[in-house]
Order: C-alpha cells, then structure tokens, then sequence
C-alpha cells in the first residue's frame, strides 16, 4: 500500500510539474496576440538582455514617447543574451511567429545573419522617419544589408585605452606618453612598468577574440570580407593584428586569465595597469570605488599600418522590428521617435544608464561634456564620441563567429611560433570548410 | 484463454495507447523530421535539399573530426577510471565492518545532487590561474609560477575529465552498492573457507557477480559522455582553441551560435545516433550473456 501511495504522489507532482510547465509558457506566448485587444491601450513587447542597460533604455524611451502619446505602453521581456538568441532561432526556424516580440534587440555581428537567415522576418528602416545621416556611419554601415538598412542603431562600444595614472607614472609615463600610441609603443611601455611596478601592462585571455576584433577594426579590417569569404591570407591586417598579438604574449606584460570574470577581476583588483576595451566597461571599472581618480582614457593604440588609426569599436547593438508584428507601424514610429532621433533620449541614456549611442546630434550636448571624478575629471563621453567619429566602418559579415573559431582553433599553434603565413592559409581553409 | 482480447487485456492495452501515441508524437515524430532534415542545408530558414550532401561534408569536416576525437578521448580515458572507482568505493562501503558507512554513502553520492552548471562554474573557479588550487600547489612549494590549467589543451582536458569523474563516479557506485548488496554472504564465506584472499574474491566473486549491472553503467555512461555539453560549455567553453568542444557543444554552435544550419546540425545529431548504437552493440557483444 505504501508504494502505490508513492508512486500516486510521484505520478501527480509529475502532472502538476508538466502542466505548470505549460501554464508558464501560455503566458509568456501571448503577448503579441492579444496586444490590441486591449481598446484604446497600445502596446507593444521587446525583448532584450540587460535590464539596467538596454531595458532601461526602452524605458526612457518609453517615458519620452508617452508625452505625446499617452496610451502607449511597453512591456520589456528580459532573458539573458543566449537564451534570447537561442528562442529567437528556434522560433524563427519553427516558422512560429506567435510568442515572438515586436522590437528586438541585435548585437551588431548578428544582423547580417539574421536578415540572411529569415528573409522578410524584419522590418526594413531605409525610409523611415529615422534620419540615418544623423548616425555615426560606422553603425549605419553595419545595419545595411543589400542596400536596405533594416532597424535603429543604438549604442556604441567606441574604445579607448583605459589605464591606471598612478602606476604609469610610478614607471615614468605621463598621459601624453599614452596619447595616440602604436601598439609596439604600448608593449615597450608595459615592458617598463612591469619592470618597474611588478604589474601587468594588461590581460590576455586566448580563448576571447575581443582583443584582435579591436586591432582588426582600428584599420579598417574584418576576419571577413564584404563577401562573407575568409580574410586570413593575404591581409596585412591579418598579419599584423597576430603578430602583435604574439607580441604581446610573448612579452609577458600580459596576464593569462580564463574568462570574464577573471578579466573584470584582474582590473579590479589593480593587478593591471591598462585596460583596452569599449566605453560600456566604464561601469564595470568604476565598480573598484578605491581606485577613484585613478584612472584616466586615452585613445586606443594604433597599428603601425596605413589606414591604422587611433579608435576602434567593441560591440554596441540595434533594435529590429519584426515585419510581420501587428504594432509594426507603432513599434517603428516609437523607435524612431525615440532612439532614432531624440538628443533628450540619449543624454538620459547617458545620466542614468551610462550608455554612449551613436547619435550625432547628442554628442554636443552638456551630458556628453560631464567630466568623471572617477577618471581624473576627464570629459571622458566627450573623448569617447569624438574617437567614435573615426572608427573606420567595416562590414561584419554573417559569419563572424565561425571565422573567429577558426582562428582560435589556430591561435595555439601561432602562440607557440608556428609560421604564421602556414597557419593563416590552415585558418582560411578551415573557414572556408565551415561556411560551404 | 478463450477469445486473446479478454477484459483485462483490453485494459491493458488502454494504458498503453496514451503513453504510446504521446512517445509516438513527441520522440519518434521528432526523430523521423530531423532525419528528413538532415538532407537538406542552408542558413536559417533559407535551405534546400542537398542530398547526402551533409553527410560527405562531414566526413571531411575537421571541426567535427576535433570534436569527435575530444569526446572519444573524454570517453576511453573517463568511463573505465571513473567505473572502476565505483566499483572499488562501492565494495569497501559495502565492508560490514565499516564504521559511518551512512555517512560516506551520502558524501560520495552528493555530488550527483548538484546542478551541473553550479559545479562546472566551481571547477572553473579552482582552476582558475589564481584560483585555489594553484595557490594550493605554490604554498605547498611544487611550483613557482602559477599555471593556467584551462588555457593547456592537455591540462584543459584532464581538468574537464577530473569534473565528470567527481560528478559521475558516487551515481555508478549506488548501482554497484546495490547489487552487491544482492550477492549472498555465504558466497564470500565458502570462498574464504576455500582459503581465497580478499583481492581473489573481489575479482573472482564481486566482479562476476554484478557483471550485468556493469555492462548497464558501462552503456549509461557511453551514452552521457557522447552528449557531453554542459561542463565543457561552462569550464572552457571549447577552448583553449577548440580543444575540449564536444560533439553536442558543435551541434550547438551550429544551431544557434553560427550562422544557423539545421540541417548540418541534425546531421551531425545523427552522427551521435550512430555511434551510440555501435558503440552499445559492441559493449553486449563484449559484455553481454553468451547463448
């Protein structure tokens, strides 16, 4: 009697598991349906990926676009990065249009592949409301596909070299012996100060492509061509973006870290003197509230190459509109009005999420001109934008990813001083293989 | 037995059909559309028939081939350490003489309780380049220089074989416990009458004894590491290089990390099947009852 008690219980904890699995998905599929039955009420849904940062940009965006169209409303789904990439997809795939949102928010490497992947799934922008002139064109670059630009730029991930003043100048460097820089230039002087401090110059981490994307950007350069083929041999870019690299290792200025967290800790910590990433690290540097007025930016180091320049772009995204959503129309009016072309939208962008857009017009106002206690009163938003006007555009291609794979599958072999030439051609081949 | 479709039968097969139709449309319905899908390539919903196109793709694919030799190697070196480490903890605590037989029964089936998310981001934080096991191994003087165990294709691998041992090793070892909980003490008491040492009765008795739930854990555990994923996305993510991506990890990135091919994916899905049947087929063979 025991056991059929047992098995009765586990059989309905089994039920009630399965079919409170399938409430849950009920309510979050019926967004979309059911959004203008409402009367009066308009709403509309986005997914996106970081509350505190692009969800509560939607939220400003919200707030201003409500001024003037009170009966709007907006509901942010927020999912990490992965799981809204993963659902996308498989949606997408299934053909299965119900659940899915109606703005979408899209990391810069994949537009290409999604507006290749599901053809007429997204909304085209080409002839909005949205001025794209008034855009850094960089960005506007990225969005186009086939001539047709197919949603709204956002923000930006302009870089910059961020270091650390009092170790430079404990190794005799002073900020203009940072200022405008070769990346040569940048390992003598992190041959000095780990002479002279014992600290690091900088991280590296083998496993994370942020590093050579940076190099590869700042002249002009992709893993990839315009036509989706390897960019592995015969690029100087290439060629010089790994050879720095194992420059770099080799030099040991570099410390060896695993991954994220190690690479946010390592700074942090202060084990590090130089930090080259986008202007959204910010946020995570100034987490390390001893180290205030402390630091300092300078511009990115350059390849000594010509078309090598001083600024270089790490992510940044977009927002999409679905074309087959039923707030299509509102959904692109309230971008467009909004993120597309709202100086008040980026200067709160700025203030209160610590986010740098690409919109021009925002750049002169008095938000951008802030100066950071942080990082020695520098106007750092200033510096930042004026750099973001010299990223040179590129176009990222829709298999970023995959190129990138190849190369880090190859990348050991190059650290261990494998003719480069050799393992670029093996780079392109493996490329070439995974692409067909 | 007059008339086969008698009453309790037919309650019988009642029972059966809902299951049946449920596993029908929910597994083999799946099973059959990916297969159909492998045949065909393209990105995103952008595909077309191909033929065995995908399959001769992946015969020269040496992605693939990377992948398949990393779960093979996870496989031939993993499985037979981490079932021999349950049978052997599985026979002292099996040892009436053992004093908190309870206590050690539940601190090595343990780990099979954690998320295997949790406890891959918990290895990956020991082994990280300051993590505590290199500060271990400095304050203990046997080395120098911390080493960056995750970024060495070798040290990567053992790193992620020493994870699914910890995790695995307790969850074969209460299979074992319980056959050999099965076996008649008199067996042992003969045998040792008969004069044979304990290491002659673990390999003469024990083994033969739960040779069948053996061939079980053996097939389990074939089957688990081909589908290896969460610990190699979660300790090293594939890297250094790609060194320690697994089958599934690659089925993965196909699907939602590249430019997504479904149908190379269930292609490669497929591959999986393959070599699991193979693999199992051997095993029985190996294993199984001679008749």
């Amino acid at each position: 009697m025991k056991k059929k008690a047992l098995s009765t219980l586990l059989v309905t904890a089994l039920m009630a598991g399965a079919l409170s699995a399938c409430g849950s998905s009920d309510n979050s599929t019926g967004n979309t349906s059911n959004s203008e039955a409402e009367g009066g009420k308009q709403k509309v849904v986005a997914w996106a990926w970081d509350p505190s940062f692009n969800g509560k940009a939607l939220k400003i965006a919200e707030e201003i676009f409500k001024q003037e169209h009170p009966d709007f409303e907006l509901e942010v789904v927020d999912m990490a990065k992965t799981d809204l990439e993963q659902r996308l997809n498989t949606n997408l795939a299934a053909g299965v249009t119900e659940g899915l949102p109606d703005i979408l928010l899209v990391n810069d490497p994949n537009i290409q592949k999604y507006v290749n992947s599901y053809p007429g799934t997204f909304a085209e922008f080409t002839n909005s409301s949205v001025d794209f002139s008034q855009f850094s064109q960089y960005k506007v670059d990225a969005l186009t596909v086939d001539g047709k630009i197919y949603g709204v730029p956002f923000d930006i991930g302009v870089t910059g070299l961020f270091y650390r003043t009092d170790i430079l100048s404990e190794a005799g460097f002073s900020a203009e012996d940072l200022e405008n820089i070769t990346w040569d230039e940048y390992i003598e002087i992190g041959k000095v100060v780990k002479e002279k401090t014992g600290k690091y110059m900088s991280t590296i981490n083998p496993n994370d492509e942020a590093w050579t994307s940076i190099l590869l950007q700042s002249a002009g350069s992709w893993y990839i061509t315009t036509d989706n083929k390897g960019n592995f041999v015969n690029n100087p870019v290439m060629t010089e973006t790994l050879r720095l690299y194992k420059a770099i290792s080799d030099s040991g200025i570099a410390k060896p870290v695993t991954g994220w967290s190690e690479f946010v800790g390592s700074f942090n910590a202060g084990d590090v003197a130089t930090v080259v990433s986008g202007v959204w690290q910010i946020a995570s540097i100034m987490d390390a509230e001893d180290q205030k007025g402390l630091w300092a930016v300078a511009p990115t180091p350059r390849i000594n190459i010509e078309g090598g320049v001083n600024a270089s772009n790490e992510g940044g995204s977009n927002w999409f509109v679905f074309d087959g959503s039923a707030n299509k129309e509102l959904a692109m009016d309230f971008l467009g009005s909004t993120i597309g072309g709202s100086s008040e939208f980026y200067e709160r962008f700025l203030t209160e999420a610590g986010g740098v857009g690409s919109y021009i017009p925002a750049f002169s106002s008095e938000a951008y001109q802030q100066t950071s206690e942080f990082f020695s009163n520098q106007a750092i938003y200033a510096d930042f934008t004026e750099w973001s006007t010299k990223v040179p555009g590129i176009s990222l291609g829709m298999y970023t990813q995959e190129a990138k794979d190849a190369l880090k599958n190859e990348l050991p072999n190059i650290l261990n001083g494998a003719d480069l030439e050799k393992s670029l051609a093996n780079i392109q081949q493996l490329f070439e293989q995974q692409v067909q | 037995m007059r008339g086969s479709l008698n009453k309790s039968s037919l309650i019988g097969w009642q029972f059966v059909l809902l299951p049946s139709a449920l596993i029908l449309l929910f597994s083999f319905f799946p099973m059959v559309q990916s297969f159909i899908l492998s045949f065909e390539s393209g990105k995103g919903n952008v595909s077309e028939y191909v033929g065995l196109g995908n399959y001769s793709r992946l015969l020269s694919d040496p992605m693939f081939r990377q992948a398949l030799f990393n779960t093979i190697l996870y496989l031939i070196v993993q499985v037979p350490i981490m079932l021999f480490m349950g049978l052997i903890i599985a026979h002292l605590l099996n040892s009436p003489k053992l004093k908190l037989r309870g206590f050690y029964r539940t601190a090595i089936f343990l780990p099979c309780v954690t998320s295997l998310v949790s406890y891959s981001v918990l290895f990956k934080s020991i082994f990280a380049v300051d993590g505590i096991f290199n500060k271990l191994l400095m304050n203990l003087h046997i080395i120098n220089e911390p080493i960056a165990w995750l970024m060495d294709p070798v040290w990567a691998r053992v790193v992620i074989i020493l994870a699914i041992t910890w995790r695995w090793t307790g969850y074969n070892m209460i299979f074992y416990l319980s056959a050999m909980q099965n076996i008649d003490p008199s067996v042992y008491e003969a045998a040792s009458i008969d004069g044979a040492s304990k290491f002659r009765q673990f390999f003469s008795i024990t083994i033969p004894m739960v040779k069948p739930i053996i061939l079980f854990t053996a097939i389990i555990s074939t089957n688990g590491t081909l589908q290896l994923f969460d610990e190699v996305v979660n300790i090293t993510n594939g890297g250094p290089g790609n060194a320690t991506m697994t089958i599934s990890q690659y089925i993965y990135n196909l699907s939602f990390v590249y430019t997504p091919n479904f149908g190379y994916a269930a292609t490669v899905s497929y591959a999986i099947v393959i070599i699991v049947a193979i693999l199992a087929f051997l095993q029985m063979k190996i294993g199984g009852e001679k008749k």
